[in-house]
């Protein structure tokens, strides 16, 4: 018998673990890269500076150390959480500097003169932000959105090696190393292919919303 | 041709200057606007009528002097800016409108985000707005859909809805093929008629000769002259306002 | 924090150089040099006769396994398991430096053999049966047992029982290795374990209170015990017995045998080699050379 279908139930739940670090580092990564990206193009000094800060620090460090940070780091200042919480959080802080930097492209490409227009009828920075330059920036910020995404979707499997039991890619590791099945067949048909069905998902995901916010204009 | 109207001033530059690094592009510049009054600022580019316009409402900080509007000195950032320009409109001259919103929405933003009005009500007040500038049946179109004209108008509608005391337009024609400039040109004459103070920088002179009170020549930064446009016209006064107007009106 | 990691890491390899400069009987200043044979006899086309002729083997192992394969900092592996397989060695008349090490972490054990890289593993392999469709194992040569560690203070961790009565209690051990296995049947939650890809990350994360535990084999154990100055202890006995085999290529029943043989006509040096690696981890006991299972 194939060994993937031999450990169906392994891959499923290592499946679903993968799946639920990619939605909690997604909920989180999205509206801090904003957040940040709203720093970087603040007209308060300090903003700007803390924003390119937050972007030199996390787009510059692997993010291994990013995850030993959270994972030893934290508690070694009295912070205990569980693992799946620091895994999710350094992927949540690795992945916003991307997410930011993509974001701020995109208001880049929004013409200054939208932000001129919305700051003359009376709307402050932040309103004019999100009533007018972000909606706009959304349409070129999606290509180069989807692909920090994606990445985050593998590098998702980096966060089996920081405690986080049962995801896909330690259900492989476990499988293999453990229980002694060959490598090529459960990484392969086993692991890939569930990685695969998340990206590919996302990838399509992210095609129907491209073709909607260009619709939108 | 309307009388110049009296009272307090509603705009006053005092001692403004600014520099775009080396270049003085606003230099000792003094001028009073009265309510109801439109001047009309003329000048060769690069003369820094725009920058003047545009130091009206900050969207160019300035780095020495004082503008006040209806006696208020401008606000440096923040909240009270914000204010501020939402009682000085300002029409640009490539339009600027919200790409991703329709022409109503355009029109309805500032007035329920800015002064909170209902959703109703803004729609109703846009709808008379765009009536008035002649585009109404345009309401639930995006901009990129109507022409140069049309969009300039939605423009001013905009601006208009935030009941502002003092109109900006910088260079409003510029952008726009020459069988659009008249329904712009009179939308803003209506709009002068009817008392709207207003700050306009252009090249059409037929505009300034039908609606202005004053007109201000500027060059290299500074006022140069400043008179009723029929003096201004007839009788320039020196000799860089000479040479400017026989440049353009012999076209 | 990195500091800490980086310290114990050192210390972790510092021990191993001690272990392995201190040598048998503790005046010697190295690991016992085992007997080579003088041109022995095998018959033509077995794997003795095959790798006798070519004077040299290659020996898949671990580098980073204090007390069994650890590679020192003039990259020389030294530990148990590479002590067992100079003896090997050297009944087929090849001398310690005509030895190839090949570094061989757990996960890719089957495959050296499988593809011809190596002639023999000998790297804290667990003789079992999923493992025995694919290779063939001899041995075994030595018989360790998981067990738990805990903070010194840590009273309500009894055992692996422990963590059936607490669900609350975690339980740390090493991605892929039989001891996270086989501590899982004790777990009320699978939640309860903790993997990392090293033991050392999981004794990081015990002294900081993110796990409560750690679980793998006594020696390893004893090791972390040993250098953590009173911060950690074991608790309950050993749970499981894990055999260590020496992987060969499945069905060389021959090369088996020639092992077992060699193993016991070198009890001495077996001792010996046990005294002078792993053994020097203080409350190890010497062990006597495991009966061997039947060659397959």
């Amino acid at each position: 018998m194939s060994p993937v279908l031999d450990n169906i139930d392994l891959f499923v739940d290592g499946f679903l673990t993968s799946l639920e670090i990619i939605l909690w580092a997604l909920a989180g990564t999205l509206p801090l890269g904003v957040l940040i990206a709203a720093c970087r193009v603040s007209p308060i000094p300090p903003l700007r500076a803390f924003g390119t800060f937050w972007v030199t620090t996390f787009r510059n460090t692997p993010l291994t150390v990013v995850l030993v940070f959270c994972a030893f780091g934290l508690p070694e200042l009295g912070i205990n959480r569980s693992f799946f919480f620091f895994g999710v959080l350094g992927l949540v802080l690795y992945t916003s500097a991307f997410v930011c930097e993509a974001v701020r492209s995109g208001i880049n490409s929004v013409p200054a003169g939208q932000a001129e227009a919305a700051r003359s009828i009376g709307l402050n920075f932040t309103q004019g932000l999100r009533y007018v330059v972000l909606p706009q920036a959304l349409r070129t910020v999606v290509p180069p959105l989807g692909s920090v995404v994606i990445a985050m979707m593998k590098n998702s499997a980096v966060v089996g090696a920081f405690g986080v039991g049962g995801d896909l890619w330690s259900t492989g590791q476990r499988l293999t190393s453990a229980l002694g099945y060959e490598t090529f067949p459960i990484f392969v048909g086993g692991v890939a292919v569930g990685y695969l069905i998340i990206t590919l998902t996302a990838g399509a995901l992210l095609q129907v919303l491209e073709r909607r916010v260009a619709i939108a204009r | 041709m309307t009388s110049r109207p009296n009272g307090e001033p509603l705009v006053r530059l005092s001692g403004v200057n600014k520099w775009f690094g080396e270049l003085h592009v606003l230099q000792d510049i003094d001028l009073d606007i009265a309510r109801g009054e439109v001047v009309v600022v003329i000048g060769p580019s690069g003369s820094g009528k725009s920058t003047l316009c545009r130091a009206i409402n900050r969207l160019e900080p300035i780095e020495k002097g004082e503008i006040t509007i209806d006696g208020e000195r401008l606000p440096e950032e923040g909240k009270e800016l914000a204010r501020l320009r939402a009682d000085v409109g300002m029409v640009f001259q490539s339009f600027n409108l919200f790409a991703h919103k329709t022409v109503l929405e355009n029109v309805t933003l500032g007035p329920t985000k800015v002064r909170k009005k209902s959703k109703a009500d803004a729609e109703k007040r846009a709808r008379e707005l765009l009536d008035r500038v002649g585009v109404a049946s345009q309401a639930d179109k995006h901009p990129a859909q109507l022409s140069g004209g049309q969009q300039q108008r939605v423009a001013i509608a905009r601006a208009l809805a935030m009941e502002p005391k003092v109109m900006l337009f910088d260079e409003p024609t510029s952008a726009l093929d020459p069988e659009m400039i008249n329904e712009v040109l009179d939308v803003m004459v209506g709009l002068a008629k009817d008392g709207m103070t207003m700050v306009v920088v252009t090249h059409e002179m037929g505009f300034a000769r039908r609606a202005a009170n004053r007109v201000v020549f500027m060059d290299g930064g500074r006022i140069v002259e400043a008179a009723e446009p029929e003096s201004f016209f007839t009788n320039p006064r020196s000799d860089r306002a000479k040479d400017f107007l026989s440049k353009i009106l012999t076209h | 924090m990195s500091f800490r990691r980086g310290a114990l890491a050192a210390t972790m390899t510092a021990t191993a150089l001690v272990l392995a400069a201190c040598g048998g009987s503790g005046d010697d200043t190295a690991a016992p040099e085992p007997e080579v044979a003088e041109a022995p006899e095998f018959e033509a086309g077995t794997t003795m006769a095959e790798l006798a002729e070519a004077g040299t083997i290659r020996v898949g192992t671990k580098f980073d396994q204090p007390g069994f394969g650890l590679e020192n900092l003039e990259g020389e592996v030294e530990g148990f398991d590479v002590e067992i397989a100079k003896i090997i060695a050297g009944g087929l008349g090849i001398a310690p430096e005509d030895i190839e090490w090949v570094q061989t972490p757990s996960a890719v054990r089957e495959e050296v053999l499988e593809g011809d890289e190596v002639d023999m593993v000998v790297a804290t392999y667990t003789i079992n049966d999923t493992r025995k469709e694919r290779i063939s194992f001899a041995g075994p040569y030595y018989t360790a047992g998981q067990q738990i560690m805990v903070a010194a203070d840590n009273d309500e961790i009894t055992g692996p029982e422990s963590f059936t009565d607490n669900p609350d209690a975690t339980v740390c051990s090493v991605t892929g290795s039989t001891p996270a296995e086989q501590i899982t049947e004790y777990l009320a939650s699978p939640d309860q374990l903790v993997l990392f890809d090293e033991y050392s990350q999981c004794a990081d994360s015990l002294s900081n209170g993110q796990v409560d535990a750690v679980t793998t084999d006594n020696v390893i154990l004893l090791g972390f015990v040993s250098e953590s100055d009173g911060e950690f202890k074991l608790v309950g006995e050993q749970f499981t017995e894990e055999p260590y085999g020496i992987g060969i290529p499945k069905g060389d029943v021959a090369f088996c045998e020639f092992i077992h043989e060699t193993l016991r006509e070198n009890e001495d040096a077996y001792t010996e080699a046990w005294e002078a690696t792993a053994g020097q981890v203080e409350g190890t006991e010497t062990p006597e050379l495991p009966e061997f299972d039947e060659c397959a």
